[in-house]
């Protein structure tokens, strides 16, 4: 992925996150925190970076099996609530994040991409679950091999559902993404082939 | 009690289930008589199936084979044998049912009609309201059409999609797999 | 209650020429203003991706017309490509709420043809698991339809007793969701340590639980505006419409597969069917927590009754033997292979067997070749059923009222369009 045309490795971006209570903050949350310093974000950059993170509020998209673990990070064991994200809006208008969760069909793909037309920038999207990032195990006639076909994704997140707390994973590094300086989807990439 | 049955032209009692094939032409006739004298008022389901390719490649009997499942009866183990050949191309199944107080050996009956390519059968809204949309997604799915349906249009595909799915030489579709033949 | 056989449909509600369309009267369509009100595919109320194209006059909707196929992921002819072993897994994504009474269908359909006998501990415990998946369907349905009509607060409380039922689910398969535990023959693998304790841990919380959500709405005079008398269905529209579940329980006959055509364990276990008179929203709001409250019940009979033995049938042309064997055994070794590569044939035939999932009459009609790969296989959803009596159920009402009715006829899109 590349930002002003360098990709972030080189900007000194190297590790994966290892997910171990007690061992940080880690290489990589020291690197990400170097990295916002070498890309010479602005402190209105930075500051607007971390407003867009603290309320981002989703979209109602929820298609199949994994809107029902959507709806369980709403609830109050994973509560979404704490990233200030539990106002789902149903107007795109309004929706910052479009959290594609479930199987995209063709005849569904149209009001896709009319939602995420009508949301407003800056927006971003998660393809939850391997349906929506690559077709999942549906691989026919009728059911779109991924998202990223249409709309431009910024995190996908594995799982057939992802588990809630697998959900949260990928919200989470959307912030860091967001908070490092990483532009939108659609500013870096189109839609795959 | 199915000997009174208009249109009746085979009874097959196989797997603890009955079937009557029917004759298409009187179906609705079949279809009165079940649900009016007989008590059969509750359709259950009206599945539809394509035998395209059905008994042309011989199965190999070793593995609970297609003629049954003793495999210590003589001369069943390893010898490929096709399986029965079928009347015509689409057979469409009606699993009836009869909801009250009905000894349960009684409850159910699956009528079966047999249809070839573009022969259309009647639609039996009239008798129970809820083929309806059954009706309709074996047209949409299979192509079968429906004389007397009110609103045969499609349902699960889009409305210009072109092509029935089901059928069995349409294809799978989606993207090829790296790194594998399978179909 | 005794049920007529419908003869002429004398007073019945279902629209006509369309039964499941409701038209426009004609006077109307000349004089009055309407307005057309498409209720889109993406819809928070919708329960899933619905789309239903609406003529309302004022606030009344006079015209109502369901769109489906927004969620259609081929399924039948998914599972037509693979074996039936590998076909499994894509049953229990189409009713994703009630998941594992998918796979039991489907499940049941191949023994039914292959003729083989399931242990009675594996039969014991798919009933547990399926009146768990029962119960955590109808507290997904609760906290759902409470929420679009406005009551916020049973969401939260739902989503936490869900949240153990999916926490037993884990313990046991693995997954939370989608499970896959049901294999052909009986189980995947046999049950935890553990698993019992927490099971009635759960049982003694669920039944409190239960009455919490009643308190927190029988008495809402908005809920009770909302429900009472909004959406009604007679028996005998009911049975014309194909409804099944507790939408015909709601209105008034006794039918439940689980008492009337006794399969798995529940012909040992004591449980009541709740069945009301009117066929409105509240009967069937009342109708699925009476069915929680009983399927506690046949959870806690389950768990004292588990009996000891194997988890899965012996036969091993369908059952994988068990991997210690394959160092020692030969045939086994042959066995394993023959099953992964190839997978086991079932023999000829076509068979239906319907089971009672949360939402009604779930039937699964498999038709084989003898070989090792389905040759038709088709679900029939309650839920597609379900969504025809829209327009019965509509009458006069208003746009409201709608969201009360197609909320109460609990459907899931997964099913509706497979």
């Amino acid at each position: 992925m590349a930002v002003n045309g360098k990709r972030l490795r080189d900007y000194g971006l190297k590790s994966e996150r290892v997910l171990w209570p007690g061992k940080g903050p880690g290489v990589f949350e020291t690197e990400v925190a170097a990295l916002e310093e070498r890309l010479m974000l602005t402190t209105l950059d930075r500051a607007v970076a971390w407003a867009q993170t603290r309320s981002m509020w989703p979209d109602t998209f929820g298609l199949a099996c994994c809107a029902i673990e959507m709806m369980s990070i709403v609830s109050s064991r994973y509560d979404i609530a704490r990233f200030g994200m539990e106002a789902f809006r149903a107007s795109p208008r309004q929706a910052d994040l479009l959290i594609i969760s479930g199987r995209v069909v063709h005849k569904m793909a149209e009001p896709l991409r009319q939602i995420y037309d009508q949301m407003l920038e800056p927006k971003w999207v998660i393809a939850m679950g391997a349906c929506a990032s690559s077709g999942g195990m549906f691989n026919n006639y009728t059911t779109l091999q991924g998202v990223d076909k249409i709309v431009p994704v910024d995190i996908h997140v594995p799982g057939c559902p992802p588990r809630p707390e697998a959900l949260m994973e990928g919200i989470v590094r959307l912030h860091e993404k967001i908070q490092a300086g990483v532009p939108p989807a659609y500013e870096i990439r189109g839609v795959a082939e | 009690m199915f000997e009174t049955i208009p249109g009746v032209v085979e009874t097959i009692e196989a797997n603890g289930e009955t079937t009557l094939v029917v004759d298409p032409a009187q179906l609705v006739e079949a279809c009165l008589h079940l649900r009016d004298a007989l008590g059969f008022n509750f359709l259950s389901d009206l599945s539809s199936v394509d035998y395209l390719g059905w008994a042309e490649e011989p199965v190999a009997g070793y593995w609970g084979d297609s003629g049954g499942r003793d495999l210590n009866a003589p001369g069943t183990a390893a010898l490929a044998r096709l399986p029965k050949p079928k009347p015509k191309r689409f057979a469409v199944n009606y699993h009836l049912l009869r909801v009250g107080p009905v000894a349960r050996e009684a409850r159910r009956v699956r009528v079966q009609i047999w249809l070839d390519d573009g022969e259309a059968a009647p639609s039996v809204v009239a008798v129970w309201p809820t083929a309806d949309w059954h009706e309709r997604e074996a047209w949409d799915m299979m192509g079968i059409r429906f004389d007397g349906h009110p609103n045969l249009v499609r349902i699960l595909m889009a409305d210009d999609w072109a092509g029935h799915p089901l059928r069995k030489d349409y294809p799978i579709g989606g993207e090829p797999v790296r790194f594998s033949d399978a179909k | 209650m005794a049920v007529t056989v419908p003869r002429i449909y004398e007073g019945t509600r279902i629209p006509s020429p369309i039964p499941t369309v409701l038209e426009v009267p004609e006077e109307l369509r000349r004089s009055a203003d309407l307005l057309e009100v498409n209720f889109g595919p993406n819809h928070p109320s919708t329960h899933g991706v619905l789309r239903l194209v609406v003529q309302l006059d004022g606030e009344r909707v006079v015209g109502l017309r369901a769109v489906i196929g927004y969620l259609h992921t081929g399924f039948e002819k998914s599972m037509e490509q693979k074996t039936w072993w590998k076909a499994i897994p894509y049953a229990p994504r189409m009713d994703y709420l009630a998941f594992q009474a998918n796979e039991l269908a489907f499940v049941m359909a191949v023994e039914k043809l292959l003729g083989i006998e399931v242990p009675p501990k594996a039969v014991w415990m798919r009933t547990l698991l399926c009146e768990l998946n029962r119960i955590h369907s109808h507290l997904v349905w609760l906290g759902t339809s409470a929420l679009e009509l406005g009551a916020m607060s049973p969401f939260w409380y739902t989503f936490r007793e869900r949240d153990r039922i999916l926490d037993l689910f884990e313990l046991v398969t693995g997954a939370r969701m989608h499970t896959r535990y049901f294999q052909v023959g009986g189980l995947a693998d046999d049950i935890p340590r553990g698993f019992f304790p927490q099971c009635r841990e759960f049982c003694e919380v669920m039944p409190k639980a239960v009455d919490d959500y009643e308190a927190m709405l029988d008495q809402n005079p908005i809920w009770l505006a909302r429900t009472r008398g909004v959406g009604l269905l007679s028996a005998d529209d009911a049975i014309a419409l194909g409804q099944s579940g507790p939408v015909l329980r709601a209105s008034g006959v006794d039918w439940d597969l689980r008492k009337v055509e006794p399969y798995l364990a529940y012909g040992d276990v004591a449980f009541d069917v709740p069945v009301k008179e009117n066929g409105d929203v509240w009967d069937r709001y009342k109708v699925h927590m009476d069915e929680m409250r009983e399927s506690v019940r046949i959870v806690e009979q389950t768990l004292e009754g588990m009996p000891p033995g194997a988890w899965i049938a012996d036969d091993r042309k369908v059952v994988l033997p068990p991997r210690g064997e394959l160092h020692t055994s030969m045939e086994s070794l042959i066995h394993h292979f023959k099953l992964v590569t190839e997978g086991f044939r079932v023999p000829e035939g076509e068979v239906y067997v319907a089971v009672e999932s949360a939402r009604g009459e779930l039937g699964c009609y498999i038709c084989s070749d003898g070989g090792p790969r389905p040759w038709r296989i088709r679900f029939r959803a309650p839920s597609f059923v379900a969504l025809q009596a829209t327009a019965t159920c509509m009458g006069k009402a208003l746009v409201a009222d709608m969201i009360a009715v197609v909320g109460s006829l609990d459907t899931v899109l997964g099913e509706v369009d497979r």
